[in-house]
């Protein structure tokens, strides 16, 4: 019914209730300004959330912090992931992008295609020189990239080398 | 000189490649028409219709070669042809029917030709019911078309490759390890087949449900730039508002059913995780619902017409943003599911400028121009509340986009800026008072009245409502039991008011609908996705405060691990090994057995729950499976299997088995044992009976021939206070033996008959039984308390969006009827 109303009204812009504009000329601006004062406080906030990807060393000064640390699976050295024992254990060794290597342990199960993986992202703080993970982010090529064709006597050239 | 290779059927990429052609040029000819009837039809000047004629024609021209591209695809990949590499790619000999079009739209040309089939579904309705609006709104139409089949042409230019063509041949595609002799195919035996993530029902229909959303997107852009561009600031909102609400409504229903995906598929357990795919999708539609109101509001009151044109253009502007972050490759390192790297990066760029620039120049040419009132709204009135909630909505928009931009924010600035560590956290702590403030705005604003100060009828009317409500909140409160303590006081405090506020919202709302729209449910669009939205929130608030993980491991800790170490993570898997019930949350749990079928990749894992107090009683039993992954050569994906009761789920999923890699879990031996009738062997747990031998056994593995000597040992066994039975078989063929095993599952018992003594009247048995503690799975399980209530809430929006939308259609039919009646009623005067 309102609606129906006050519908006649749209398309007339030039309307002014001249009881109303003492009051509200400047209120909206206000508010404005206070909501992007705020926007902008907010933003600040936010970027302090913002992570740095680093590296084992750095990670290492900063102790109580978690990072994130870019690298790739070493697979010269072993890999520990026995469930019998514990299924949330699982340590393997990471190159870091400087070149180090150090252990990592992460609280889970070995993620199954990590072998694949042509890049891992790790979050986690460095304990020990031992950096102790929470989350592993894999970056394996096949799920994004071509596969070269595999046909024939050539399948198997991906081979699985074990833990 | 040309090689003749064998096998090859061209004719479909030859078509496919003229069809990309056709397309291209018949749109770029129909921008150019469109784009000149409507000058001709500003100024006035003549012909303006021949021209939108020939726009017409030339765009079904283009729609006919779309679909042809579309058909052409469907016909090579259901022929498995791999000659082509789309279908090498994409598609296996093995893959399901059901899954032919998932694999469309694995690739991005094929979800580029899915957007652009429903801009030419789009565009023919606006054809046909555009009226004087056809010529400028097609020509934004038209020419997102061109963009969109310069991706698909695969053409190089001066050097830059322009788009990719999905009819590519697979010799051609530079992944050959060698160069391809005459007779390569007859070496390709089977494609790449398709991700096994995608292979699932909802990845049949969330990607086209998502890309009419984005395709919808463009058309109350393109009104709100033909409005600009006419100078018809008035005239283009009245058809732009549905088409408004019909992208809303397309887009929010596409951005759940990936949200139902990710929780029926994918294993990080939820159906949001922020991740930068998701949010890249759910801006837009913030910006989206945003503009509707803005509209709704300058219909009403003539206010905030500016802010419409911002938010309709923003829209599709971020819609094209979200394609290039989520398609060029730049989300790579904080994304699980950002797609290919096409090299097609650039164009995406080119393809979003050619948007932004010429529509915001535009905007900002005009903005002087655009009627805004001088008065501002009083404090009391619909419409500035409404205002309030829509820049509440777009300030959610910024800051999600603000932290999914990061890649881009690196690019820019050269920084080296990652994810927050808690990704979650980081937005839930910001938005959840912003979906506080916006339910509250959605319970309490529409009592309010358009153009007056109504603030004494908004508290006469409102009372009842918000008693109600008071009243619910305190015994839902009460009920609802949350005690999240992760992040401390605040956040509870927080999630408690979101949990009240969306109360009420609903309450409110079911008030406004009984008590100002005397239960007219055709004009209560509004109040029902209101009220859908709080149901949803409701949903979010109880599933995620309340969601618990069941399979928290308390043994099996390592020497090696820290236990005083504050920052240690939750401890979330659980070692099952078979047969052994295992105690998670009130159930007790039992790896009850594994089944593999043949021609199924899948390894399906029975997972028995009981009630804690009634062990003996198994209550359901879960399936969650672990999958080859077909798109490597040695990956496993897990699948997730749910339990769905009225108002919980159980969730779980295989994050181990020790017989994805059998080498290596397989370390029982067999025994052999010497047996007369009736002796007894005894077994890990129980023991076993040769009850009889019997000639001629029947079995399905044993395919008897006429000089067969067969035996059958009828073997009983106890083991738990069940009984088993088994027939392993033992023949002689001529001067072979043989034998046919026989297995009891639920023991993991192998049995093997392997020869007979005569004279002793002995067989020989062989027995392997693997110990439990060596045949197990790892297995993640989180309850979900009142999911259901999340997608009711999402149901029930989007069919208030539906709502909403025959109303404004059927208003404006009416208009035009009446319209009509009025024309030709001065017609009959001036006769």
């Amino acid at each position: 019914m309102y609606d129906k109303f006050y519908r006649n009204f749209a398309g007339c812009n030039k309307i002014e209730f001249s009881g109303f504009k003492l009051l509200s000329m400047k209120r909206f601006q206000i508010i404005l300004l206070v909501l992007i004062a705020i926007a902008i406080g907010v933003i600040v906030s936010l970027v302090g959330d913002f992570s740095t990807y680093e590296t084992f060393a750095s990670a290492a000064r900063h102790p109580d912090k978690e990072y994130r640390v870019i690298g790739v699976l070493d697979k010269a050295l072993p890999q520990m992931y026995d469930p019998q024992k514990d299924p949330n254990y699982f340590s393997f060794y990471v190159k870091d992008k400087a070149g180090n290597i150090r252990k990592v342990v992460y609280t889970g199960s070995r993620p199954t295609d990590i072998e694949r993986s042509e890049q891992i992202v790790l979050t986690g703080h460095m304990q020990d020189s031992v950096f102790q993970c929470s989350q592993i982010l894999m970056k394996c090529p096949s799920k994004y990239k071509n596969d070269q064709v595999a046909m024939g006597q050539m399948s198997g050239s991906n081979s699985h080398s074990g833990q | 000189m040309d090689t003749h290779y064998i096998g090859e059927h061209l004719l479909p990429g030859q078509l496919g490649h003229l069809a990309v052609i056709i397309a291209f040029i018949s749109s770029l000819l129909a921008t150019i028409s469109y784009v000149t009837a409507s000058v001709r039809q500003k100024r006035q000047l003549p012909d303006p219709d021949s021209w939108k004629r020939l726009g017409r024609i030339a765009f079904i021209i283009q729609v006919a070669a779309v679909f042809s591209i579309f058909g052409l695809l469907v016909w090579i990949i259901s022929q498995h042809y791999f000659e082509y590499y789309y279908v090498w790619e994409h598609t296996s000999r093995d893959l399901a029917p059901k899954f032919l079009l998932a694999s469309i739209w694995e690739g991005q040309e094929g979800s580029f030709l899915l957007w652009a089939i429903w801009h030419c579904v789009l565009g023919l309705v606006l054809i046909r019911f555009a009226k004087e609006w056809e010529s400028p709104v097609m020509s934004v139409i038209s020419f997102a078309q061109f963009c969109i089949a310069s991706m698909l042409l695969g053409i190089y230019f001066w050097g830059y490759r322009v788009g990719s063509n999905p009819f590519i041949l697979l010799r051609n595609a530079g992944v050959m390890p060698f160069e391809p002799g005459p007779d390569y195919l007859s070496m390709i035996r089977d494609g790449a087949g398709l991700n096994a993530l995608l292979q699932n029902y909802w990845m049949v229909i969330h990607p086209p449900v998502l890309f009419l959303g984005f395709a919808s997107t463009l058309v109350p852009f393109a009104y709100a730039v033909a409005g600009l561009w006419m100078r018809k600031y008035n005239e283009w909102v009245k058809p732009a508002l549905p088409w408004g609400v019909f992208a809303a409504m397309a887009l929010g229903t596409g951005i759940m059913l990936g949200g139902a995906w990710a929780y029926e598929s994918l294993t990080f357990g939820g159906y949001w995780a922020w991740d930068p795919v998701e949010n890249a999708s759910l801006v837009p539609w913030l910006t989206l619902v945003a503009g509707i109101h803005t509209l709704l509001v300058y219909k009403h009151t003539g206010h905030s017409l500016r802010a419409s044109f911002f938010f309709f253009i923003i829209t599709f502007i971020l819609v094209l943003y979200s394609t290039f972050l989520t398609r060029s490759g730049i989300l790579g390192d904080s994304s699980v599911h950002a797609f290919t790297d096409l090299g097609m990066s650039g164009q995406l760029l080119v393809y979003l400028f050619v948007f932004l620039v010429p529509a915001f120049v535009l905007f900002a040419y005009r903005y002087k121009e655009i009627p805004a009132p001088r008065t501002e709204e009083p404090l009391h009135t619909r419409e500035f509340w409404m205002f309030i909630g829509s820049l509440l909505l777009f300030i959610s928009a910024v800051f999600i986009s603000f932290t999914t931009s990061i890649p881009v924010w690196n690019k820019i600035f050269h920084t080296n800026m990652a994810e927050p560590v808690d990704r979650e956290f980081h937005y839930n702590r910001i938005q959840i008072f912003i979906a506080i403030l916006i339910a509250l705005g959605t319970a309490v604003v529409q009592y309010y009245k358009y153009r007056q100060n109504s603030w004494q009828f908004l508290r006469k009317k409102i009372a009842v409502p918000t008693v109600i409500a008071g009243v619910a909140c305190m015994l839902f409160g009460w009920l609802s039991d949350i005690h999240y303590n992760r992040y401390g006081l605040g956040f509870l405090i927080a999630i408690y008011l979101l949990f009240f506020v969306s109360i009420y919202a609903v309450v409110a709302n079911l008030g406004y609908i009984l008590i100002m729209l005397k239960g007219r449910l055709r004009k209560a669009g509004a109040s029902v996705a209101h009220a859908g939205f709080a149901l949803f929130l409701i949903g979010v608030v109880l599933s995620s405060a309340k969601k618990q993980v069941i399979s928290i491991d308390r043994m099996g800790m390592m020497d090696v691990f820290d236990f005083s170490n504050k920052n240690e993570n939750p401890r979330e898997n659980v070692f099952l090994p078979f047969g052994v019930p295992v105690q998670m949350g009130d159930y007790e749990v039992t790896y009850a057995g594994d089944s593999t079928a043949p021609g199924d990749p899948k390894i399906y894992y029975a997972v028995q729950f009981a009630d804690r107090q009634h062990p003996d009683k198994p209550l359901f039993t879960l399936y969650p499976d672990i999958l080859k992954n077909t798109k490597g050569m040695q990956g496993y994906s897990a699948n997730p299997h749910t339990e769905h009761f009225w108002n919980k789920d159980i969730f779980t999923y295989v994050n181990y088995a020790s017989n994805i890699e059998p080498d290596q879990s397989d370390t029982a031996r067999y025994y052999t044992h010497e047996m007369k009738t009736g002796d007894t062997v005894f077994l890990q747990n129980g023991y076993l009976v040769l009850k009889s031998l019997y000639r001629n056994p029947q079995n399905p593995n044993y395919h008897p021939e006429p000089q067969d000597v067969a035996v059958a040992a009828e073997l009983d066994i106890f083991s738990g206070g069940k009984t088993y039975t088994a027939s392993p078989i033992y023949y002689l063929r001529g001067n072979e033996q043989g034998a046919v095993d026989d297995t009891v599952q639920p023991l993991q018992l192998y049995l093997h008959f392997g020869g007979i003594d005569p004279a002793a009247k002995k067989i020989m048995l062989a027995v392997k039984q693997i110990p439990p503690r060596d045949h197990f799975i790892v297995l993640k399980a989180y309850v979900f308390p009142f999911i259901n209530i999340v997608w009711l809430g999402v149901v029930v929006t989007i069919l208030g969006f539906l709502i909403s939308l025959v109303h404004r259609i059927r208003q404006q039919f009416e208009k035009v009827k009446n319209a009509q009646k009025t024309v030709y009623a001065t017609k009959d005067v001036e006769v």
